[in-house]
Order: structure tokens, then sequence, then C-alpha cells
């Protein structure tokens, strides 16, 4: 019974993945298009593009995390 | 609560979330702080044999000398971008930054337990951090300026930002240890199942890719603060 509840909660901790994946596909989009209306404005983009990924995965690892310390450590 | 992991099924893995310490005649050492020293004498070695090997400089450089001024320049330029009057003081931090992450998380690819999955050197990198941005923009700002900087739109945020500042060091710790620790751990789970092709086309993505990742994060997170703080 408590290694069930275990496992729900560790597949419900690593559900954060969903809103990372989406929050990153549109910037991922919106970057792409601006790109394409002004070329030359390139670099900057990109370079905003990548802080907002990196925040946004950040959040992704930290579901993660969570989920292997319920599995390896709390389930012992 | 022991202190190494275990599969539920009672399989031992061997390996443990806590940081791991070695016992040499009577003093206990953390095993990451003498991988890691260990490392920075090797770095600093290679950093010395390829000076001296470039004894002249040329004007158009070839060879190693070329390869070498690609990397600084890079880091130069990027530096340049961001923070410009303080460029010349911040570069070599970033690159130092990136090359010892870099350097130290790839060795999980010799087997050596990277240094970032021990959370005390995590901490430490964080700190460091922090550290740079407050002392960077003390001497720019000076102390009234900075705390009127912190209280820029009304006095009202400045309890934000303050704690926006204090976090911002623990949220690279946290990034920075949970990525590698991941990565090692899909990678020990990997080896037990199918030792023979499969890790070596895995570990690409899983070692190499988390490692350069995150040795670029660490220093475009470490540049934009500073910028943060300096405008």
């Amino acid at each position: 019974m408590e290694l069930g509840l275990i496992a729900i909660a560790a597949a419900i901790a690593a559900l954060t993945g969903i809103g990372a994946a989406l929050g990153m596909g549109f910037a991922t989009g919106k970057a792409v298009e601006s790109v394409a209306r002004q070329p030359e404005a390139s670099g900057k983009i990109s370079s905003s593009l990548m802080l907002g990924l990196i925040m946004m995965e950040t959040t992704a690892i930290y579901g993660l995390f969570v989920a292997i310390l319920l599995i390896f450590v709390v389930a012992a | 609560m022991t202190s190494s992991l275990m599969l539920s099924s009672g399989m031992d893995l061997g390996e443990s979330i806590y940081p791991e310490m070695l016992e040499l005649g009577g003093v206990t050492l953390p095993l990451s702080g003498i991988i890691g020293t260990a490392l920075v004498l090797i770095l600093l070695l290679a950093a010395y044999f390829i000076r001296r090997s470039m004894k002249n400089w040329q004007d158009t450089p070839r060879g190693l000398q070329n390869v070498i001024e690609l990397i600084v320049d890079t880091v130069h330029n990027f530096a340049n971008d961001k923070v410009s009057p303080y460029a010349d003081t911040l570069a070599p931090f970033t690159l130092t930054f990136m090359v010892y992450i870099l350097f130290g998380t790839c060795i999980e690819l010799f087997g050596i337990p990277p240094i970032t999955k021990d959370v005390n050197c995590a901490l430490a990198l964080g700190l460091t951090s922090f550290v740079i941005v407050n002392v960077m923009a003390l001497r720019a700002l000076g102390l009234r300026g900075r705390i009127k900087h912190l209280a820029t739109p009304s006095a009202v945020v400045l309890p934000i930002k303050v704690l926006t500042d204090c976090i911002a060091p623990l949220s690279m710790t946290l990034r920075l240890f949970a990525n590698i620790l991941v990565g090692y751990l899909i990678m020990h789970l990997i080896y037990l199942f199918c030792p023979v092709i499969l890790p070596g086309a895995l570990s690409v993505y899983f070692t190499l890719l988390h490692a350069a990742i995150q040795c670029y994060v660490f220093g475009t997170l470490n540049l934009n603060y500073v910028q943060e703080a300096l405008e």
C-alpha cells in the first residue's frame, strides 16, 4: 500500500515536464517567427531565447529530482 | 534512512545521494574535493605546458595558438556583449567556471564520479557566483547606490528583490546538482541492465550533453546576474 502511494506520488512529481515542454515549444516558435521577420536581430533573439529556456528547464529538473528522491530514498 | 540507494526490490545500487567521504589515516576528506583539487592541478600543468610550447607569438596565428585565441576571443566577446565596462574582469571568471565545470563533469566518461554529484561542490560554485555579483555591484554603485537600485520602482519591491537575489545562488546550485545526479543515476541503471553497447550510445546524450549544457548555462547566468545588478 505504501509502495503504491509512493509510486503514484513519483508519477505526479514527474508531470512537471508537461508544462516545461509546452512553454519551451511556444517560446521557440515565437523566436523562430521573429527571426524570420527580422533576420538581423537574430543574435539578441537567440540569447533571450536561451535565457528563457534555461529557466523553464530548471522547473522540469526540480520535478524529476523529487521523483528520484521518492523512488530511491523514501521507498527503502 | 540508509545512505545508499536501493531499488524497491531490495537490490543495492551501490551509489548514494549524500556526499561520499574518504578516510585517510584518521582524517575524513570529501571525495569530490580530492577529485576537484587533482583536476585543478592537472589543468594548471596543462596550461603551463601549452604556454611553454607557444614561445613565439606570431601575428597571424597558426595551430595551437589559433585554437587558444579562438576560445579566449569567443568568451571575451560574449562577456563584452553583456557587461561592457567590466569585461576585462569578468571574462576570466566566466572561462574559469566553464572549464572547471566542463572538465569536472566530463570525467564521468572515465568512471570517476563527477564533482558536482556532491551537493557541497555545487553549493560552493553557487556561493562563489553570489559573491562575484555582489562585489561587482558594490564596487560599481556603492552601498547606497545598490540599495537604491534594489528599491527602484518603489520601496515596496525591496524585500522581493532581496529575496530573489538570495534565492538565485540556491537555484544555480540545485540546477547543477540535480542535472548531473539524474544523468549519473540513469547511466548507472543502464549499465546494470545492458552493459554492452547501449551505454556508449546513450551516454552521448545523458553525460556529454548534460555536462556541456550545464557549463554553458552556469556561465551565461552568472553574466546575466551581473548585468542585472549593474544596469
